[in-house]
């Protein structure tokens, strides 16, 4: 029995191994170079057998470990296990430790201007994996376009600051509003649409915003962006090395020394406070009767119109408070940028958010925040490697997929609890 | 004599060439369950489709006789049946919302009343009293469904997790907590054994006599049919072929012609 097992898992590896051999043979070993002005062919077949053996071997390893199903307790479940139950029993005490974190970390003695960009990136990536949480993960409604509502928000706060010169806080709601309007503008013909349709609908949605924006020219300048955004100020007093005569700065207000850290300590806390709204609100909202109605219409559309849930308006709010979310999050990056252009709001972004939410676990709020720190940190790390950024990335979704199937934090906690005791248990 | 809940008059379904239901007429009770059986493929569920709108019916019309108002079904599309109208169903497959826990299911089923206490969430959102309280009734309406069916221990897991009897009662019980004129029931005896037969049949007389709901009742087991049916009619090829009282239905040469064939 075991060495059957054995041999087929070698056999298995060593077929492995000759897909690997037919994929990168050709794409990696056989490489043009010009030489004396001619393409000559310069074979590279090491590096192709050192991935060859890479595959065959990592394969055979998977299938020891953790495909084997005579092994009980294999790595995947013990891992698995062990994370869920820490989650589970620390849960509050990890989200209140993160919390602090993220609130003291710009005072941090190795905090520098490099880390703390990334910490807002990571941030707003969280707000928008939590904004698309509802449409994905609470109503079910996979979609592949959420970056055209970021790039909603982006463009209505960047043009309604740079026309009418409104402050941030009156152009925040406006890109909010806007946004939750193109929302439900995409909810309407899609009411019909389930799964992958709609995945696609969606998809195309998104391109149509980005070309859209990238054309009309009299308005969003197209290719160019908009340039001279305002930056945000600190309830009226600007970040400014040297105001003008008779200007309050946030500097002088204070009596501090003007350094440009200031600005971005304040976007820092500005999206932090962003994304911690966008936390509580969905925590609260699942807990009310629309956010159950968008998880009952996840399981079951039909079930739902036989209790007399209105499958439209239902579907229609999670669209709406999806996008308002990612139209917050866009009016942030406007604000922080300086500068937009259609380049921004391409489709990777989109997919990395989904990536973000499905491989965080769906409907899991903490989930989004430990995907995303792994997600947009491996990002970062790999910086310098460019050309491997990508594989690292997919090499990050294999694993968490063959780790956690089902997302990083799968479980559901009901809404309402009926035997208090229980949960304690 | 007593006024009828439910007016089916000449009920028409058709699919193209296929005439599913055809000039079908009956009638239902407020506190008696009627059972509408017949062979495979008779329409039966075509007719529940109609009357919960998830059909729009070719021809014909569905009266549903409330206290002081008399409603066409017919004008109710699908979930409007279940919110204007308080048609409540049942699936032949069940169709739980298995991945929610058993409360939320039978919260989900309260969604249209929540939902207005709730001011459309905003009053929701800042845990307005008036809201408070609605839910904590609402959570004691489900209490007192699940200490019926005897499923308070299980509240909190998840409806997926429950035994396939469990899930059936579970359904009947989630359809009443929308507090429904009529019930109707696609075969919630399939796949049932015989203890969970009888203890559906309880739930129904129970049904019946304290919630004075009126229940129409799709069934293929003949024990379930005969023992708890006040009234059976009979369909066969999308027509009425009987309909009378379970004894009578039961010595019809007419339905044992459409059950087993004629001797030749």
């Amino acid at each position: 029995m075991k060495k059957n097992f054995l041999y087929s898992s070698i056999k298995d590896s060593l077929f492995t191994g000759l897909i690997a051999l037919a994929l990168f043979g050709p794409i990696v070993g056989l490489r043009t170079v010009a030489k004396n002005e001619v393409l000559v062919v310069s074979p590279k077949w090491f590096i192709v057998l050192v991935i060859v053996i890479v595959c065959a071997l990592g394969r055979f390893l998977t299938n020891l470990y953790i495909y084997n199903r005579d092994q009980k307790y294999g790595i995947q479940s013990t891992i698995g296990k062990s994370i869920t139950n820490f989650l589970d029993t620390k849960g509050t005490q990890i989200a209140l430790s993160a919390i602090i974190f993220s609130v003291i970390f710009p005072f941090l003695p190795f905090t520098d201007r490099y880390l703390m960009d990334i910490a807002i990136m990571m941030l707003t990536y969280i707000m928008l994996g939590w904004g698309l949480n509802i449409v994905i993960g609470l109503a079910g409604l996979l979609d592949l376009g959420y970056v055209a509502f970021y790039a909603v928000g982006a463009y209505s706060y960047a043009l309604f600051a740079i026309h009418f010169g409104w402050s941030f806080w009156i152009c925040l709601p406006i890109a909010g509003i806007f946004a939750a309007m193109f929302g439900v503008l995409l909810g309407f013909p899609v009411l019909r649409l389930r799964g992958d349709y709609l995945a696609i609908v969606t998809l195309a949605f998104g391109e149509m915003i980005r070309i859209l924006l990238l054309n009309w020219y009299q308005l969003t300048k197209g290719p160019d962006g908009l340039t001279g955004i305002p930056r945000p100020s600190f309830f009226g007093l600007p970040f400014k090395s040297f105001p003008e005569e008779g200007e309050q700065t946030f500097h002088t207000f204070f009596g501090l020394e003007y350094s440009p850290m200031q600005r971005i300590i304040f976007l820092y806390y500005l999206i932090l406070v962003l994304a911690l709204i966008t936390n509580l609100f969905t925590i609260k909202i699942r807990k009310l009767p629309i956010g159950r109605a968008w998880e009952a219409l996840r399981e079951d559309e039909i079930a739902c119109k036989s209790l007399g849930v209105n499958p439209r308006n239902t579907k229609l709010t999670a669209f709406a408070i999806g996008a308002m979310f990612g139209g917050f999050a866009g009016s942030f990056f406007a604000t922080r940028q300086a500068f937009i252009s259609p380049e921004s709001f391409t489709f990777i972004e989109s997919a990395i958010i989904v990536a973000i939410v499905v491989l965080g676990g769906m409907g899991s709020q903490t989930g989004v925040v430990l995907a995303t720190v792994f997600l947009i940190g491996l990002i970062e790390v790999f910086r310098d490697f460019e050309s491997y950024r990508m594989i690292a990335f997919g090499g990050a979704m294999v694993l968490i997929m063959i780790f956690r199937p089902r997302g990083i934090l799968a479980t559901r906690k009901p809404t309402i609890i009926l035997h208090k005791k229980e949960v304690t248990k | 004599m007593t006024q009828k809940l439910l007016d089916v008059e000449n009920l028409t379904m058709r699919f193209g060439g296929l005439l599913a239901i055809d000039d079908l007429s009956f009638s239902a009770s407020k506190d008696q369950i009627t059972s509408i059986i017949g062979p495979n493929g008779a329409g039966k569920t075509t007719v529940f489709n109609c009357l919960t709108g998830f059909y729009k019916a070719t021809a014909g019309s569905m009266f549903l006789n409330k206290e002081n108002e008399r409603l066409n079904l017919k004008k109710f599309s699908d979930f409007k049946v279940a919110q204007k109208a308080g048609v409540a169903r049942t699936f032949q497959n069940i169709r739980l919302f298995p991945q929610m826990s058993v409360l939320e299911n039978l919260m989900v089923a309260q969604h249209n009343k929540l939902m207005d206490a709730s001011g459309f969430t905003i009053f929701g959102l800042f845990n307005a009293p008036s809201f408070v309280k609605k839910e904590k009734e609402a959570i004691e309406i489900s209490k007192y469904w699940l200490d019926i069916i005897g499923l308070t221990h299980r509240a909190d897991d998840d409806a997926g997790d429950l035994p396939y009897g469990d899930q059936r009662k579970l359904e009947i019980v989630r359809a009443m907590c929308i507090n429904p004129y009529l019930l109707c029931l696609d075969e919630p005896a399939a796949g049932l054994n015989a203890k969970e037969s009888a203890e559906l049949n309880k739930l129904l007389l129970f049904i019946k006599k304290e919630k004075k709901t009126g229940i129409l009742l799709i069934e293929h087991d003949m024990s379930v049919v005969m023992e708890i049916s006040d009234h059976v009619v009979v369909l066969n090829y999308g027509k009425k072929i009987f309909q009378g009282s379970a004894k009578e239905t039961k010595n019809s040469p007419a339905v044992i012609e459409a059950y087993l064939g004629t001797e030749e």
